[in-house]
């Protein structure tokens, strides 16, 4: 498929990337994963990511800033949250500084597919 | 002795001040004397001059024996006498009335023999007379040859040279041949009765001059003896200043050896004196500045400083007051601040938990999801890791959960005993031993040889110090030095606990975080970051604290201060 979209997972525990990664591949998506919020910055200075998934509280680098590097070089690209507290408020403030939407820990894998694929569906809108 | 400060100082200062008035007051008396006898001095001289005058005159009397220089003798006599009755009363008593008495005699018997020498020279002239007429006579028969033809002119002409010599010199010699030259007469004439009255008044002339000759040497005896009186009270007037003198000069170095060394010792005898109080209070107050407010200043002293120790007590009084209720609201405050954080703290941890938790639950659930909708998939290997995950990852919530329960324990009372700290500390080193030695970690101890006791509870400490040091040789990793030391404030009132490193340091960024739960450096699923916060919340149970300073790549050392137990303070301070 020549527009296979491009996602980046970031979470410090390195299984969820593990296994997201394997899941997302199977359904035709271009991933790659960090488990260093710096690093991910990084590489989005370098290349395209159409979607990024990020934990939230990270111990080097938070989500927050991984959303905003990501806003600034490529605004298009759909941010998704991940938080492991059960608090809506920084759920709140990630959407009011542009994120696409957020995930609660623990997810079903079903719920983070159904946010990909409205991601997906809105980031297709916008090309087409 | 009551005194007051400044009676001392006039006392220290007068005492010098009246051996110096003293020895001036007998000094001045004694120079006053010496001018007295000064004037007695020249008395005496003035004495001795007019007795040498009155010499002079009885020389020039006993050379010319007239009557002019008679009376210029008696004048000086009667001049001296009067001089001699001028003088007064109280001068004759100081120079001694035996002297005087001795002196008036000695004039009246001179003037004496003056008037009888005078007397016995009219009576002399006369028989020089009476001498010379008859051998004139005598010289005349002899010429007209009344007389026998044997008695020569020439004879008599030697005869009366011989009478002139004896007249001239008066002396034995003159006599003898004047005598002889009569004998020789009576042996030409046996019996020359005109020759008579010439012997015979030759004769009497040698009585007259033998009689004269023994009133001058009275005269010149009692003329000594004048002369030595005064020459005698001018001496011992002389000797009588030079024994003042004497005794002035004694006197006045006695006063400045007593002044040299009485004085510099009443000084530092008074100084000392004046600063004992002083240096008493201040004492006590450097004592009381170093903590101890139980102690108070002594109200021994009845001088200036007594008013300063009452002063100084009443403010002492106050300030515990002040200080008690202080310390008892600080305390309130502090019971109340525990209570607040803990209520805080609360709500911090749940959600902190609830972070901690979900992690391994998400891991889990994404592996075992993984697993149900790829059953068929996945390889034999990747289904063995998969389900190894689900087992540490359950493993790590466990982990969790305990390490919660634990925390909460250390919100629950615990038992306080007295505890002797230094064999705690002793006794958690014991426990860390083997693993010091495994891990290649050098252990340095500065721990006093004084028993010192808290009010703790003795597995919760030995939590917080086996806590710290596993923390420090977690931080060293294979090799270091660790460094437990003991020490107390200077009030005795607190026991300082340190425990240094030599690992990898904390970032200053993170040493604020370091005592909050769930914070920790190290990898995820290594530690809960709940071991420095229970640390923590034990220390504050035991009215402590914890501190920590730390520089990356050198080190970190904590410092933990826990008071002392109560009755230790009270009788380390007796």
């Amino acid at each position: 498929m020549p527009d296979m979209l491009r996602i980046m997972i970031i979470d410090d525990e390195p299984i969820v990337g593990k296994r997201l990664k394997r899941l997302l591949e199977k359904a035709d998506y271009i991933v790659e994963t960090f488990t260093d919020g710096l690093m991910a910055i990084k590489e989005l200075e370098k290349e395209y990511f159409d979607i990024v998934i990020t934990d939230l509280k990270m111990e080097h680098c938070d989500g927050m800033k991984v959303l905003e590097a990501a806003r600034n070089e490529n605004p298009d690209a759909k941010v998704i949250i991940i938080t492991g507290f059960g608090k809506m408020e920084t759920a709140t403030e990630a959407l009011n500084k542009g994120a696409f939407d957020f995930i609660i820990k623990p997810f079903k894998i079903e719920e983070i597919k159904q946010v990909i694929l409205k991601a997906e569906t809105e980031l297709r809108k916008i090309k087409n | 002795m009551n005194l007051k400060i400044w009676h001392k100082m006039i006392i220290g200062i007068s005492v010098p001040s009246l051996i110096a008035l003293i020895g001036g007051l007998f000094s001045y008396g004694y120079v006053r004397d010496v001018k007295d006898r000064q004037g007695f001095v020249m008395l005496a001289d003035d004495l001795k001059e007019s007795v040498l005058e009155v010499r002079r005159n009885e020389k020039n009397f006993l050379l010319h024996k007239d009557i002019e220089y008679f009376k210029y003798f008696q004048n000086s006599t009667s001049s001296l006498k009067n001089s001699l009755s001028n003088i007064s009363a109280k001068t004759v008593e100081e120079i001694g009335e035996n002297n005087f008495s001795q002196f008036r005699e000695a004039i009246q018997i001179y003037s004496g023999i003056i008037n009888d020498l005078y007397m016995q020279y009219q009576q002399e002239k006369d028989i020089i007379e009476k001498v010379r007429e008859e051998g004139r006579k005598l010289e005349t028969l002899v010429a007209v040859k009344k007389i026998s033809r044997e008695l020569s002119t020439s004879f008599i002409l030697n005869l009366r040279r011989l009478e002139k010599n004896y007249m001239l010199f008066r002396d034995k010699p003159s006599f003898n041949a004047l005598d002889s030259a009569l004998t020789q007469i009576k042996n030409i004439i046996p019996f020359c009765f005109e020759c008579v009255p010439y012997t015979e008044s030759i004769y009497d002339l040698s009585e007259v001059y033998g009689k004269s000759d023994s009133l001058i040497n009275d005269l010149q005896v009692k003329g000594e003896g004048l002369e030595s009186i005064t020459y005698k009270i001018a001496e011992s007037e002389r000797q009588k200043i030079s024994a003042f003198l004497n005794h002035t000069q004694k006197l006045l170095v006695l006063a400045l050896v007593l002044l040299c060394t009485l004085g510099p010792f009443l000084v530092y005898k008074t100084a000392t004196y004046i600063a004992a109080p002083i240096k008493r209070l201040a004492d006590i107050t450097r004592k009381i500045s170093e903590g101890d407010l139980n102690l108070r200043a002594p109200l021994k002293e009845h001088d200036e400083t007594y008013s300063l120790a009452l002063s100084f007590n009443t403010m002492l009084d106050h300030l515990q007051l002040t200080h008690e209720s202080l310390e008892k609201s600080l305390e309130l405050l502090h019971e109340k601040q525990i209570e607040a954080e803990k209520r805080a703290s609360l709500g911090f941890l749940i959600s902190g938990v609830t972070h901690e938790l979900n992690n391994p639950l998400n891991n889990i659930s994404l592996t075992a999801e993984t697993m149900k909708e790829d059953l068929n998939g996945l390889s034999r290997k990747e289904m063995e890791e998969c389900i190894q995950d689900i087992l540490t990852q359950t493993e790590r919530a466990k982990h969790i959960v305990s390490d919660v329960l634990e925390f909460v324990g250390t919100h629950k009372a615990t038992v306080m005993e007295k505890l002797d700290i230094v064999a705690l500390i002793e006794g958690s080193i014991n426990l860390v031993a083997n693993q010091l030695r495994v891990n290649n970690i050098t252990l340095k101890t500065d721990i006093p040889n004084i028993v010192f006791f808290v009010n703790g509870n003795k597995n919760k400490l030995e939590e917080v110090f086996v806590n710290i040091i596993v923390n420090a040789f977690h931080a060293m990793k294979d090799s270091g030095t660790l460094t437990i030391g003991i020490r107390t404030d200077r009030a005795n009132k607190n026991v300082f606990i340190d425990i240094s490193d030599t690992g990898c340091g904390i970032p200053e960024t993170e040493l604020k975080n370091i005592f909050e739960p769930f914070f920790t450096t190290k990898p995820v699923g290594e530690g809960t970051g709940l071991g420095l916060s229970v640390t923590h919340s034990i220390i504050a149970k035991h009215k402590g604290d914890i501190r920590v300073q730390s520089r990356v790549g050198e080190g970190t050392t904590f410092t933990i201060r826990l008071p002392l137990y109560e009755e230790e303070v009270k009788s380390s301070n007796v």
